[in-house]
């Protein structure tokens, strides 16, 4: 038993003091920062951080700044001049200077990912203006309670299928694919709201080259399953509001020219109607309207030779892996797509319920 | 044989309650002896006369057919004096016969559990008597297939277990076993369950409760049906149950004449109980000092600004706030029953009022520290109460040491433990002893 009692005590010592459990900051001496925008100038970052601070019952927003040689330079510089600890596990958003995206994301992107500090499935963001002007709005604004900037793009909150999603991941995986491109939202101070989408940012190579409208950006959204449920589409006819959407996609490569034929489902109901249209009509013109919206994105990211919408993930079976690299520049821009739109009016509308 | 007498006389020489009557009957003079705080003398006078009072029969007759207990050696008085007998002595015939007595009622009635609660189920519970509790559960269970195995172990003070089992149900070896063990061993004293423990050759040391003890007979009879072996010591006023298992923890008898369907919410919410008391004082420490990016950041916020200006680390606020709980608890038990709810008032409202407007520990720290308790006290049975709570150290130690991984590790460790746990080799994460039960858990 004393044998057993001294081996116990003995691992016990190893236990405690090979740990290092003194190095454990408590939560209360952190800096959270919920938000960070990152703009560059010239060979220096400029780190913006937005904290949200509980201050008896209301929630405050801070904002402190910090310019590095790279972001975890500034993170540091920041950590050494407050009187706590900075860290960045807790971002949910990173705001991201337009100019900055237009020179390329590749480093930083890649610098986030490999000290796995901010999680890798943060929000990006792109800002339509200075970031110094657009946190010290988001600072006037005086929220009653959570974060305006997160649940603007809260999918249980403020986001609405207008607005792309994407995440650091998602960002990194198109820096390192030949056959997927991303968007990312972009945003401004607005006038009527704290926050306005104007858009989404379309980046091919970690290099925002394009920029397509929030309208496509549903349609972006649709394409890529990200639920469109509950979105209400506006016709010259009628309002309808989608219930749900599945697609179906079927590649094909006849003569080293990619062909592709994709079908887009959708299941609606009626909630508006101007006049008096026939359910045929509304199912027409409905289809018209997301087909030709669909080819209208597909001419400007063939142009710009981006594949945000991942079609050349279809193509992986097709193609070897040799040619499939050049896809973006080869094969995406001669694609072919005959792009199908299915309506099925579910209901129409709750008149008859009575 | 009269140095029988003058021995038995220096034994109990330091007794003043021995007693030694010289009387007559059937008119022939005779000597009774016995200890006068177990025996109502006149009253048992009475019997023995009614007794021996058979008018065809001479005394001589009486003694000749074996009609009453005739002691053969020494060493049987002592011992029948000793249990409450009163020895008459005919010294014409030189016989010492031990004769049956009306004792002073010195044991309690059987009244409610004390120590367990019992909802819409029988409502007596165990005496400290073994006759009487062996008397309640054949009371309660009519068979003529209940084993009763009495032995007796002890040299200087005997005791009394008894050995109960159900015929067809019970595991054969594990009653075989507990049987060889304690007859082999019938010289170790036995006062209490430690030592009952050792004599059953388990190690003492071991957290986890080889028995299931219950003072209740409906949870008693329920185990022998399950093929368990019941041992009932004497002056101990509850039943060991052989073996107990993990799940004992969450059920109790009478909950089975509710519908299951109620019946299984209840061992849910007790299951639920456990894990909370044994998980939420480490996760708290793990997501306040070690891994906070595992909160979300409102949560996260509004425990950073709760701790705004608590000194210690997380570890320390938690372990103080967890012994001072510790000691509320065990002081509300060894009080009087009269003092008690001062107590509970100054621990809980007082002191928890007090210790968070004094910013030594955070506000969410009391919620857990409550919510610990509250939950802890959900399982079943008083021993396993206690284990978890010595339990919930290790996990919080190993939070502040890992973190969330050492959550994982605390538990995959306990659970460990629990598997090395079993009684002759029946397993303490078994969930029965003979394999033909079925009957929703």
């Amino acid at each position: 038993m004393g044998n057993t009692m001294i081996k116990v005590f003995f691992l016990l010592c190893i236990v405690l003091t090979s740990t290092g459990c003194w190095n454990n900051k408590d939560i209360n001496h952190r800096l959270l920062p919920a938000v960070v925008g990152i703009s560059k100038n010239g060979d220096k970052y400029k780190l913006i951080l937005e904290l949200p601070v509980l201050e008896s019952d209301n929630m405050k927003i801070q904002i402190i700044k910090a310019t590095g040689k790279s972001i975890a330079d500034a993170v540091d510089w920041l950590s050494m001049n407050m009187d706590r600890g900075v860290d960045l596990f807790h971002v949910k958003l990173i705001v991201l200077d337009k100019q900055f995206a237009k020179q390329g994301l590749t480093d930083v992107m890649s610098g986030l990912m490999r000290s796995r500090e901010v999680a890798p499935n943060a929000q990006m963001a792109i800002c339509n203006e200075d970031l110094d002007y657009f946190f010290g709005n988001v600072q006037k604004s005086k929220p009653p309670t959570g974060d305006y900037l997160l649940d603007f793009f809260e999918k249980d909150a403020g986001w609405t299928p207008n607005i792309a999603l994407t995440r650091v991941w998602q960002v990194y995986r198109s820096l390192h694919s030949s056959t997927r491109d991303v968007i990312i939202p972009i945003i401004q101070t607005g006038k009527l709201t704290e926050v306005e989408h104007i858009g989404s940012a379309v980046i091919k190579n970690g290099k925002m080259v394009s920029q397509i409208s929030p309208n496509d950006t549903l349609l972006y959204n649709a394409f890529d399953g990200q639920g469109t449920q509950g979105i209400v589409e506006v016709m010259d006819l009628a309002t309808v509001l989608i219930l749900s959407d599945w697609k179906s996609n079927k590649s094909m490569i006849i003569n080293e020219k990619p062909f592709m034929k994709s079908q887009l489902n959708l299941k609606v109901t009626i909630l508006e109607t101007k006049g008096n249209p026939s359910m045929d009509l509304i199912k027409k013109d409905l289809s018209t309207l997301i087909t030709n919206r669909f080819h209208r994105m597909l001419t400007i990211t063939q142009k710009k030779q981006a594949d945000i919408l991942g079609l050349g993930q279809t193509f992986r079976t097709k193609l070897p892996r040799a040619k499939l690299k050049n896809w973006r520049e080869k094969y995406y821009p001669i694609l072919k797509l005959d792009f199908q739109v299915n309506v099925d009016i579910q209901n129409e509308g709750f008149l008859k319920s009575d | 044989m009269k140095i029988w007498l003058e021995e038995i006389k220096t034994v109990f020489k330091e007794c003043d309650d021995f007693f030694l009557q010289h009387d007559y009957l059937y008119n022939q003079p005779v000597i009774l002896f016995g200890l006068s705080t177990l025996i109502d003398i006149p009253q048992t006078k009475k019997l023995i006369e009614i007794n021996l009072n058979m008018p065809k029969y001479s005394l001589q007759e009486v003694i000749d057919h074996h009609l009453v207990k005739v002691a053969r050696e020494q060493n049987n008085i002592i011992d029948a004096i000793l249990e409450g007998k009163i020895i008459l002595y005919i010294p014409d015939f030189e016989k010492y016969m031990i004769m049956e007595v009306i004792s002073k009622s010195l044991n309690r009635s059987i009244e409610l559990p004390t120590n367990e609660n019992v909802i819409q189920d029988a409502l007596d519970s165990f005496i400290e008597d073994i006759d009487t509790n062996i008397g309640i559960i054949r009371k309660h269970f009519r068979t003529k297939f209940l084993i009763t195995k009495v032995i007796s172990t002890g040299i200087e003070q005997e005791k009394k277990i008894a050995l109960l089992g159900l015929e067809a149900h019970v595991n054969q070896n594990l009653m075989r076993k507990i049987e060889t063990q304690l007859k082999e061993k019938h010289d170790q004293e036995i006062h209490n369950a430690q030592s009952l423990v050792k004599t059953l050759g388990f190690s003492a040391w071991d957290i986890v409760p080889k028995y299931k003890s219950t003072e209740i007979p409906t949870e008693v009879i329920a185990s022998l049906k399950k093929g368990k072996v019941v041992l009932i010591i004497d002056d101990f006023p509850f039943a060991l149950i052989f073996p107990n298992f993990l799940w004992d923890m969450f059920t109790t008898e009478n909950e089975r004449n509710l519908p299951i369907p109620l019946m299984l919410f209840i061992r849910v919410l007790r299951v639920i109980g456990v894990i909370v008391a044994t998980l939420m004082p480490g996760l708290y420490v793990a997501l306040v000092s070690v891994n906070p990016e595992v909160l979300q950041l409102e949560l996260g916020l509004s425990i950073a600004q709760s701790r705004e200006g608590v000194p210690y680390p997380a570890l320390v606020e938690v372990l103080m706030m967890l012994v001072i709980l510790e000691l509320i608890l065990e002081a509300s038990v060894r009080l009087p029953k009269s003092i008690g709810p001062t107590l509970t008032m100054v621990g809980g409202i007082i002191l928890g009022q007090a210790i968070i407007s004094a910013k030594l520990v955070s506000n969410l720290l009391t919620i857990v520290v409550a919510g610990t308790t509250i939950a802890n006290a959900t399982v079943v049975g008083i021993q396993n109460h206690l284990m978890l709570r010595l339990l919930k150290y290790v996990i919080v130690i190993l939070a502040a040491i890992y973190g969330v991984l050492g959550i994982i590790v605390g538990t995959v460790l306990i659970c460990a433990y629990f598997a090395s746990i079993n009684v002759y080799g029946i397993s303490y994460l078994d969930y029965q002893v003979s394999k033909d039960e079925s009957n929703n858990g």
